[in-house]
Formats: C-alpha cells, sequence, structure tokens
C-alpha cells in the first residue's frame, strides 16, 4: 500500500469527528443524488475495510474501519429526501458542531421528552401550568408553590425541579433589589 | 499464494451444502469422492463413534433416525422457547433438548451437541473434500447464509466454522454471494433482483451492480418458507389420502413420517420434472393385523401447484417489500437471478416471470451459485487487494428495549453495513452501578414481536447520583451483519465491562471444548449415492 494514503488515512480518522457528511463524501452541498452515489462509490473503492483485510498494522486498520462506517453514515443520510434537509438546517445553524452526526429523535423519545417537560399526571400538569402563568405575571413566590405542589405529585420531573428552583432564585432577587 | 493459504468458499444449506474454491482465477465446485457436487446437511452418528455426513447421511435418516440429525440450520440461533423449535420438535425424529440459557440442544444417545457443533460435523466435510482435493489442509473461509438471518444465527453460523477449525473470513449474505458469482469478470452496470428459496429460507436482494462494485439496495425475507414447505404440502395431502383410505395416520409414527417425507420430496422433484409424480412406499406401515401396506398415488402438476400456490404468493408479498425498500418496480430491473434447488419447479419460473415480467437468467445453477460466490471473496479477501466492493446491508432493524415491553430503533433495515450508532443513557437512581440494556432485531416497536439478541449489562463507571453519570452506548454492525455492543462512560471516557446476561450463544470456553471434540470425531466415508 502507498504511503501517502496511509499517511492521509491516518489524518482523516484524526478529524473525523469535526467533518460534516458532505466534507466525508468530499461533495459539495448542492450535490445531487448521482452525484452522492458516485461519491459513495469513489470512497468506498478507497477505503472499504475488504482492501484492508490482510494489513498487518492493526491501528491503521481500526481507523480505515472507523473511516468507511463514516462514510456509510454520510451516504444514508445523504441519500434520503426527509434526512437530508433536516441534517443540512442542523449543521448550518449555531448547534453545527453538536450535530455533526445525524441525530433522529425517536417517535418515543419525543413523546417522553414532551412528558417530561408539562408532566405525566393530571395533578402536576395543573399546578405546573398555574405556576408557568404565576412567573409570566412575576408572581414568583405563588410560583413556587405552584411548582413544589406539582413536585408532590412528580417527585422526580426534572423540568419541574428546575423551574421551582428558577422561581426560587427569583424570590431571593426580588427581596434583595427591594 | 503459499500452500494451505487457500480460502474456501461454503454453502451451508439446510437442506444441502455445497463447497467452491477458485482455480486459475475461476469459481469451481469441488465433488467428493463419488463425483457429488452437492452433500445433504445430514450428520448421522453411527454406533461405533464415526460421523457420516452428507448423502450417505441423508440415507440414514429411516435406518438411523434417531441418531441422524438434518434441517439443523432451521434451529441455529434460535432460543428453545421459540416456535420454530417446538414445530421440530413435533416432526424431528431426533430429540431436541432445552440447553442453559434457553438454548437449543440435540440429544445424540447420551451425548448432547449444541447446533454449532452439528453445523460444524457439515463444515468439516465441506474441508475435508477440499483438503481430499487438493491434498493439503485448508484453514479459512467464506460461509453463507441467508441474507434475513438475525444476529443470534449468524454468530452460531461464524461459531460453527470455528468448531469446525476454520477461520471464518466473512459470514456472506447468499444472495449477495449469488450477484457476486453472476457479475463477477463482467463489466456490467445492471441492476438485478436474486430470488433464493432455498430448503428451509427465503430470501430476496436487490441489487446494482457495475464494474468493480456490488450495492445492495433492499433484502428481505423469511426464515420460515422453504423447499421443505412444499413438501409438507405432499405430506400432508399424502397422509390425509391414506388415512380416508386405509384409517391409519401415518404422522403418529416418526418412522413412517420420514418415510413419508422422502416420498414427498422425490414426489416434488420428480412432479417439477415430468409434470407428474408416481408415488409408490412398499411397507410404509402395518394394518392392526400385521398386514403390511403400501403408499400408492399419483400427483399432477395442477394438483401441486394447487397446494403450493399460497407459499408462492407469499414469496411475491415479500418481494413487494424488497422493492419498496430500494424505490423501485419490478421494471426497473434488468436481470432475474433465481438460486436454491426449488427454484427449478415450473411454477416458480413461470410466476417469477409473471411478477418480474422478465425471463429468469438462463445458466446459471441455482445449487452451486452461493457457493462460487462463497470462493470469489474468499479468494478476494485473500489477496492483498481486493477488486471488487461488496456493499451489503443490514436486513432488520436493530432496536433497544424500552419501558413498558416496547423498543426504540437504533439502526434502521436497510443500512449498508459496517455501520455504528451511539446513544446516551443516564444513571436513574442514587449510586447505580448497572445499566442494563436488552437488544432486539425487528420491524415492530414491541418487544414481544422481535427477536432478542440479548441482555447487556454494563458496569464499572462512576457512582454517583442519579441522572450524573452518563454512559454512551455503541452499537455496531460489522460487515458479518453481527453485532457488537460496548459502552462507555461520557465523562471519563473510560470504558465499561460488559456483560452478556442472556444469549443463546455459546462462550469461548464452550467453543473450545466443541473444537477438541470435533477434532477427534472421525468422518465416516459413506458410498456413492
Amino acid at each position: 500500500m502507498d504511503e501517502t494514503f496511509e499517511i492521509e488515512a491516518a489524518a482523516l480518522a484524526q478529524v473525523l469527528d469535526e467533518l460534516d457528511y458532505f466534507q466525508i463524501l468530499k461533495i459539495g452541498q448542492t450535490a445531487g443524488p448521482s452525484e452522492i452515489k458516485s461519491a459513495y462509490y469513489r470512497e468506498s473503492r478507497a477505503y472499504h475495510p475488504d482492501r484492508f483485510y490482510q494489513l498487518p498494522n492493526a491501528d491503521l486498520k481500526e481507523s480505515i474501519g472507523r473511516i468507511y462506517k463514516r462514510i456509510n453514515e454520510a451516504y444514508v443520510c445523504l441519500r434520503d429526501d426527509v434526512k437530508r434537509p433536516k441534517y443540512l438546517a442542523d449543521i448550518s445553524g449555531p448547534e453545527r458542531q453538536k450535530k455533526l452526526r445525524f441525530v433522529e429523535a425517536s417517535e418515543q423519545e419525543m413523546k417522553k421528552d414532551k412528558e417530561q417537560e408539562i408532566g405525566t399526571t393530571p395533578q402536576g400538569r395543573k399546578f405546573f401550568m398555574a405556576g408557568l402563568s404565576d412567573m409570566a405575571g412575576q408572581r414568583f413566590a405563588a410560583a413556587e408553590r405552584n411548582f413544589k405542589m406539582a413536585l408532590t405529585y412528580e417527585p422526580n420531573n426534572p423540568n419541574y425541579k428546575a423551574k421551582r428552583d428558577e422561581a426560587g432564585k427569583l424570590i431571593k432577587n426580588d427581596m434583595t433589589v427591594r | 499464494m503459499a500452500e494451505g493459504e487457500i480460502a474456501i468458499g461454503i454453502d451451508l444449506g439446510t437442506s444441502y451444502s455445497c463447497v467452491s474454491i477458485i482455480e486459475n482465477g475461476k469459481p469451481v465446485v469441488i465433488p467428493n469422492e463419488w463425483g457429488e457436487r452437492t452433500h445433504a446437511s445430514v450428520v448421522s452418528f453411527l454406533e461405533d463413534g464415526t460421523v457420516l455426513v452428507g448423502n450417505s447421511a441423508k440415507r440414514n435418516i429411516i435406518t438411523n433416525a434417531d441418531n441422524t440429525v438434518y434441517s439443523a440450520k432451521r434451529l441455529i440461533g434460535r432460543f428453545f422457547f421459540s416456535d420454530e423449535v417446538k414445530k421440530a420438535q413435533a416432526v424431528m425424529p431426533y430429540k431436541i433438548i432445552e440447553g442453559e440459557n434457553n438454548s437449543v440442544r440435540i440429544q445424540i444417545r447420551e451425548n448432547v451437541y449444541s447446533l454449532p457443533e452439528i453445523s460444524a460435523l457439515v463444515l468439516k466435510e465441506m474441508k475435508s473434500i477440499v483438503e481430499n482435493y487438493l491434498g493439503h489442509e485448508v484453514k479459512k473461509a467464506v460461509v453463507t447464509v441467508p441474507a434475513y438471518f438475525n444476529d443470534n444465527q449468524r454468530q452460531a453460523t461464524k461459531d460453527a466454522g470455528r468448531i469446525a477449525g476454520l477461520e471464518v473470513l466473512r459470514i456472506l449474505n447468499e444472495p449477495t454471494a449469488a450477484a457476486l458469482a453472476y457479475g463477477f469478470g463482467k463489466e456490467i452496470t445492471q441492476k438485478i433482483a436474486v430470488y433464493d428459496l432455498g430448503g428451509g429460507t427465503f430470501d430476496i436482494s436487490v441489487l446494482e451492480i457495475g464494474k468493480d462494485v456490488f450495492e445492495v439496495l433492499s433484502t428481505a425475507g423469511d426464515t420460515y418458507l422453504g423447499g421443505d414447505d412444499f413438501d409438507d404440502r405432499i405430506m400432508t395431502w399424502l397422509a390425509d389420502d391414506f388415512l380416508k383410505k386405509c384409517g391409519i395416520d401415518l404422522r403418529l409414527n416418526k418412522y413412517c413420517l420420514q418415510m413419508l417425507k422422502e416420498a414427498s420430496e422425490r414426489a416434488k422433484i420428480d412432479v417439477g420434472r415430468d409434470a407428474v409424480a408416481h408415488i409408490k412406499v412398499e411397507g410404509i406401515c402395518q394394518d392392526p393385523t400385521g398386514k403390511v401396506m403400501d403408499l400408492t398415488a399419483t400427483l399432477t402438476e395442477a394438483e401441486f401447484n394447487r397446494m403450493v400456490m399460497d407459499l408462492v404468493q407469499r414469496t411475491f408479498k415479500v418481494c413487494d417489500e424488497a422493492l419498496q425498500s430500494a424505490r423501485m418496480t419490478a421494471s426497473d430491473l434488468d436481470a432475474i437471478i433465481l438460486v436454491g434447488g426449488p427454484t427449478r419447479l415450473p411454477i416458480i419460473r413461470t410466476s417469477v416471470k409473471h411478477y418480474f415480467q422478465k425471463d429468469p437468467m438462463a445458466g446459471i445453477d441455482p445449487d452451486e451459485v452461493v457457493a462460487m460466490g462463497a470462493a470469489i471473496q474468499a479468494g478476494s479477501l485473500m489477496e492483498a487487494k481486493s477488486e471488487h466492493y461488496l456493499l451489503d446491508v443490514t436486513p432488520l432493524t436493530l432496536r433497544v428495549g424500552t419501558v413498558g415491553g416496547y423498543t426504540d430503533k437504533i439502526i434502521d433495515k436497510n443500512t449498508p453495513i459496517p455501520i455504528e450508532r451511539s446513544k446516551s443513557y443516564t444513571t436513574n437512581r442514587d449510586g447505580q452501578d448497572k445499566v442494563k440494556i436488552r437488544i432486539y432485531q425487528g420491524e415492530s416497536n414491541k418487544a414481544s414481536e422481535c427477536e432478542l439478541l440479548g441482555e447487556f449489562e454494563f458496569s464499572g463507571f462512576r457512582i454517583a447520583y442519579r441522572g450524573e453519570v452518563r454512559i454512551e452506548v455503541t452499537f455496531e454492525i460489522d460487515t458479518n451483519g453481527i453485532v457488537h455492543v460496548t459502552a462507555a462512560d461520557v465523562e471519563t471516557g473510560q470504558k465499561t465491562t460488559t456483560t452478556i446476561r442472556l444469549s443463546s450463544g455459546l462462550t469461548e470456553e464452550m467453543i473450545r471444548a466443541a473444537q477438541a471434540k470435533t477434532a477427534a470425531t472421525q468422518l465416516a466415508r459413506g458410498a456413492a449415492a
């Protein structure tokens, strides 16, 4: 195997987590489906693990394996009409660094997040919503009471706790200002 | 290449197996000493401790029924509580028992065998056929599996190879192997479908092949549908008829059942070739007065086609699914490749032609093409540089168990492999020192409708308040389609120790013990069929 490739592969493996999928496949963000496919074939030709099956250098073999898995990951996302626009928006936004690897929130996760936000019990939700309207009306002491009530129904809800603490701080601030 | 540095390609089938190597740059099927090119995947344990494998062992299904194992591939990698195992217990003459961790074991006289050990004996026979032909030892192999095999079944097949004394270079999907054999050395760019109806399983794969690239676009299958099911239909027909005429149910006796099964398989082949089968089994049973009875029947093609039509239709439902996943219609395809013995049946050929609106490719041997593809892949993995690239996919969605018996998707089906995906978990109790996850494969979000791969337990991370420890679990599917799970503490990067708590697989010690046992087992040489 030629030395330049070896150096290139090692360098690529180093920076893998800083590249977006377009950079992994070495294509522009406007590339069409046929361009994506031929880029995928081109990169597969270069990095397919079968080519390096007999490679004695275990570290390099591991690096190539990591690169190739990322090439597959990039291809899966970019060839998909639904995932690709979302991904492009993700990496063009302020959280680019966190979203270089496509994350698909599952339905259950989304439902769970929603539930965590406003609660899973009717009473908890009622007091939590009341607390939120107190916050909006700057009635921080009332808000804290409502969040505490909500917490008696759902003691493990992290969102309730965060809001209670937030209200608590605002009460103190209120007092110091006065 | 040094002597011994050859890798063989093995098609380990439900009913028949085949072995191939590369000679002068081309794959060739290696026959055994009697010129047989395919070998029944049957293992018969003889009284003297030796073991007979292949077509001569198949003849023992009736005479040495209790000690002759066939269709082991239907059971490999399955849990003891699965339906397939229950079904096998009812019809198989050999004894199927429960091993540790819900695994399946076969009892032969006082010995107990795991399924990988049984398959290892078939693989050992394939290995020795090549060794006999070449005059030296071979140590490496590519072994094929149905594309729709799950992780448990792939892992068990890989274990079987190791137990047989082979280094398994790759677990290769059967339809992919067939496509490789078809496209190898041809400068073609085509979209093809491989319709693979074997003895026990059905697979369909849609591929795009270029001059050096073989990309699987989608795969779908049914691991409960194969030629055996066609035999079963004939069996039911024969048995019902016999019951009506003579008042005796042949299915109640396992020996009669075996004779019936053998007659049915022969009838299926005859009716496919000659459009009619004359079935005659002399002395199939005795009536209550001790009179020996014969079974005679005539099966016409029309009758046979009526019996199996729903099975044939089932394969096309699976084809619909594969085409849909590949975002194609039948008319987009340039070629259809038929694989597996049952595809010789006219009913299959005409139905396939009708469904795809295209004649299936001629000149491809459906019994040998998979082994040849495996040999090509074996050869290319042995070379320093591959001339072609197989871009294969995972057939089933990988999932993790969540609360309330549900599952969450991790890696979608038809995702190219190798691939990995990570997911973060946090502890939900103060001082929690273990995180347990269950992994599944399947297309339902209900855990009970998916195949359980195993339960992993992670420990060795920091002990802290709930929610403070984040554990990143990485799921990887390798080029063999085998799943690996590792976990690390996000903050410290410390890899955790992983224990697999529930698994039908074999431990390292069990594999080593089986290797020694298999190496010591003498393969008897039978006679030509």
